[in-house]
């Protein structure tokens, strides 16, 4: 496929060029409640062109190798259009033109396990929620997805990737007269089959906390001191502070730009916030992103003071600041734009039990459920929560939603955990969907957030 | 085509094909400049087989061996998948109007004109920073099966945004406008989105309490998501659908009509059959408060002993490869039935309240019980009837169902977001935490 990339790119009269094309083969089993809804493997393939030119940058997503010509053409010319139409030609930062070939390190390759043996598994994990008379229903779905990326430049790039993503991911819905309480459940990662075996320990006990949620009361809407687990400070990291270490976004929002200027103080001296996807076993791993940049370790905020940013080459140029690595699409439909890999808070001195200690009166807020950032404006849902009175965890509250003011929030975060676990499962949506997204942190406490009741 | 159709129904009792080409260019303006072109040429191919009450599925863009697909839908039978629902056998010519050729004609120089112009206008008359877009569309959608069934539908949609994002944020007052062909946003649009963002500026710190909240269309989703669930078929059929007894009763208020036309062609996406052939019609959910009763695909209308209503379609909340999903009960053409308020009016009848412009979160909580709780993003605080200023941090929460038992009183325009057509929507004595 390399050559083949090449050789459209040979002809392209631009000052920049590349091809990149992607054979996206997944694997899915799914369940709604006890009855199985889907089985079955798939591959799909495509590509996706973009060009500098004129001192612009644009792109064309394609599906047939025949088009490859038109699609590049097409790419100039409104590369074109853009340069004619902008103060500040685009440019790219200069790297390293990378020539590799990489196959992800897997401890058990999820494409050689028999399909009956995805399905059993899946059957069991579903089993143990649909065990209970209380719970109404599921939604179960195991997917293996591997993605053999290749990516050629006029510059000389010649990048092969393969990344394999496996997962089990779902929702338990526990129902008692006319109230249902939902959970979600996700296990998996990067680095093989393994990461979805032996897990029914994880199901158990998501499965005791949809149950426990329906005797749970609702939580009275307020501002509330509160403990984070790490699930839910990972989100926290991503929701808040993440998405603004994108440069993409911030590029074009001169008023955020102008506060988000490094080496500003954005958040409290305990905080620090890393992003690092060359950590092994780990769900977001990569080596290469999808500009053929090596990706590397970022800190992005240290002990509050905003360090380092994640970075297309563009951004990276348009900034003065060093390549990241962190450009990626979600598959071949789409141009890549800027992406956090493995964002987390670095871990501080206290236990759990200090945390809740020094909190008092509060809430202990526990496990995402979806969140979303605007600005400086972030808001994300949790599972469950437990009241929290003399340092002391009380009884379960639910229907836990959080929102907040970014800069505000990252100065309220007051003690950080010794503990620390990344998430198994990811899915942010940017525009595109990341099922390799990944976040983690230990807990935290954060003073003065407004949660949301029902 | 059709020797991949014959392959299929050689091998299966039912078959059918689904094949999608897909053309788009779209523009985008950040902070009042033209930032991206994007452009898509894209197609693919997907195939579902029915053999002794089962289903298999498979699906390729690049449609290089046809055995081999029709291998992989066969082998996916092997599963065990329960289908006992028969393909339809044919579809009525609605004579619908999905597609304006002009909208193949327009260029990116034309979309960006169009941006250039909106963002112009917003620039010099408001403070923010300002983003657009525009985005001109072409698809053709094929579904055939070897129980007669062949359709085309060919459709296009030209779609403008634009907006004025409050500096330090990236929350803005924004519209959207649609068209099936080259358009123009509405001076009307624009001038709106200078009022709310001009009197958005200042921020001000309101006492939280229950007061009333004027959902506008983008927010709508909070909404809209948690009555989509509670009226899908596949919710009675798992028995978690709050409504499964509510059908024919009074569930909401009276100012609330929800339709799903997807025979509405004065708008995009039109549609004479769903994703798996079934004919389309106006069907109505919620009828002056009174809800209607549930919609539904093939397969979930058969496991009910229901009739299907048409609304099989491969989507998901978030969208996502309609080659790669297969069909599951969803509102395509979901709108609330306008009003008879102005915005100004509805304004004018807040006592104490908040324009929810923008919901941040309405994926989270508990969809299937109808909770919600949304960031404002933004949020403009009214008082006595007159916008007071920008209000922050602040976040709107309750039950969906029981939210929309508390409509007040509904906009005069219905206007395209993310998720179909909503007419703001006002309501009374919601909890809003700041």
């Amino acid at each position: 496929m390399l050559d083949t990339l090449k050789k459209f790119l040979a002809g392209v009269d631009a000052d920049y060029a590349d091809l990149r094309h992607e054979l996206k083969k997944v694997t899915a089993v799914s369940f709604s409640g006890k009855e199985l809804t889907g089985i079955g493997s798939n591959a799909t393939d495509g590509f996706v062109a973009r060009a500098l030119a004129g001192g612009g940058l644009a792109s064309v997503a394609f599906t047939k190798e025949a088009d490859a010509p038109k699609a590049l053409a097409a790419a100039v010319e409104n590369a074109r259009l853009i340069g004619r139409n902008i103060k500040k030609p685009v440019t790219l930062a200069p790297v390293e033109a990378v020539k590799d070939s990489f196959a992800p390190p897997l401890r058990e390759d999820p494409r050689k396990v028999p399909m009956e043996e995805k399905l059993e598994l899946l059957r069991r994990y579903n089993a143990i929620p649909l065990g209970h008379a209380q719970i109404a229903s599921t939604a179960m779905a195991y997917a293996d997805s591997t993605r053999e990326r290749a990516f050629a430049s006029t510059e000389g790039h010649e990048v092969r990737e393969t990344l394999v993503t496996t997962r089990v991911v779902g929702e338990i819905i526990a129902r008692e007269g006319s109230l249902s309480q939902n959970v979600r459940v996700a296990v998996g990662g990067s680095q093989g089959f393994h990461h979805v075996r032996g897990q029914e320990e994880a199901f158990e006990a998501r499965t005791k906390i949809a149950l426990d949620l329906l005797k749970a009361e609702p939580v009275c809407g307020g501002t509330y001191d509160c403990v984070l687990n790490p699930s839910l400070a990972g989100v926290f990291a991503h929701e808040a502070f993440g998405h603004f270490s994108e440069a993409d976004i911030v590029e074009t929002l001169p008023a955020m730009r102008e506060r988000m200027r490094l080496g500003s103080r954005l958040g409290s001296e305990v905080l620090s916030i890393t992003d690092d996807a060359t950590m092994p076993d780990q769900l977001g791993f990569y080596k290469y992103d999808d500009e053929g940049v090596p990706v590397r370790r970022r800190a992005l905020l240290e002990n509050g003071v905003l360090t380092g940013r994640l970075h297309s080459r563009r951004t990276a140029a348009e900034f003065g600041e060093p390549v990241s690595g962190h450009t990626v699409a979600e598959d071949f439909r789409f141009a890549p734009i800027v992406r956090m890999g493995t964002i987390f808070i670095e871990r501080g001195p206290h236990t759990l039990e200090a945390l809740l200690e020094t909190l008092g009166t509060g809430l202990f807020v526990l496990d995402a459920k979806g969140g979303q950032t605007a600005g400086e404006d972030f808001s994300f849902g949790a599972q469950y929560g437990y009241e929290v009175r003399g340092g002391r965890k009380g009884r379960m509250v639910r229907d836990l939603n959080v929102s907040g003011n970014l800069y505000r929030t990252l100065m309220a975060v007051t003690a950080v955990g010794s503990d620390f676990d990344l998430a198994k499962a990811g899915g942010c949506g940017k525009g595109q969907t990341n099922i390799r997204s990944c976040h983690g942190a230990p807990h935290v406490l954060i003073k003065n957030l407004v949660v949301g009741g029902a | 085509m059709e020797k991949l159709l014959a392959l299929a129904g050689k091998a299966a009792d039912q078959a059918e094909v689904y094949s999608l080409e897909s053309r788009s260019s779209s523009v985008d303006f950040e902070n009042a400049e033209l930032h991206d072109i994007k452009s898509e040429l894209t197609s693919g191919t997907a195939l579902r087989v029915l053999k002794g009450g089962k289903l298999g599925f498979a699906c390729t863009r690049n449609l290089r061996d046809r055995e081999e697909l029709v291998r992989n839908a066969l082998a996916s039978l092997a599963g065990g998948v329960e289908a006992g629902f028969d393909l339809p056998a044919k579809a009525p010519a609605t004579g619908l109007k999905t597609s304006d050729p002009a909208a193949a004609r327009t260029k990116s120089a034309d979309l960006a004109a169009e941006c250039a112009r909106m963002a112009g206008e917003l620039k010099s008359r408001t403070k923010g920073e300002i983003t657009a877009g525009a985005a001109a569309a072409e698809q053709t959608l094929r579904i055939a099966n070897t129980r007669g069934l062949d359709v085309t539908v060919r459709s296009s949609e030209c779609a403008f945004r634009a907006g004025a994002i409050f500096p330090g944020s990236a929350s803005s007052i924004s519209r959207v406008f649609k068209a099936k062909g080259p358009a123009s946003m509405p001076a009307s649009a624009l001038d709106e989105i200078v009022w709310l963002f001009n009197a958005g500026l200042k921020e001000v710190a309101p006492a939280a309490g229950r007061m009333k909240v004027l959902f506008m269309p983008d927010a709508m989703l909070a909404l809209a998501w948690r009555l989509m669930h509670g009226a899908n078929a596949k919710s009675v059929y798992e028995k978690v659908s709050p409504l499964a007894d509510k059908s024919g009763q009074k569930a909401f208020s009276p100012e609330l009509t929800v339709v799903d036309d997807a025979l509405d062609d004065s708008v995009p996406g039109a549609r004479p059959v769903d994703d798996e052939g079934t004919p389309t019609g106006r069907f109505s959910v919620v009828e002056q408060g009174v809800f209607q009763g549930f919609y539904s695909d093939l397969n979930y209308a058969k496991k009910l002993g229901s009739r299907p209503t048409g609304h099989g379609y491969r989507t998901t909340m978030w969208g996502g490869d309609p080659l790669e999903l297969k069909p599951t009960p969803w509102l395509n053409h979901f709108a609330v039935a306008p009003g008879g308020k102005s915005l100004r009016e509805l304004v004018s009848l807040m006592d104490r309240g908040v324009i929810l412009c923008d919901g941040l979160g309405p994926h989270s909580g508990n969809i299937p019980n109808g909770d919600y709780a949304v960031g404002v993003a933004p949020g403009l605080y009214v008082e006595r009837g007159e916008i007071a200023g920008r209000v922050k941090d602040a976040m709107i929460s309750g039950n969906a169902y029981e939210t929309l038992r508390r409509v007040v009183a509904v906009g005069d325009e219905a206007r395209p977001a993310f998720g179909g057509l909503f007419p703001p929507l006002l309501c009374d004595g919601l909890n809003v935490a700041c």
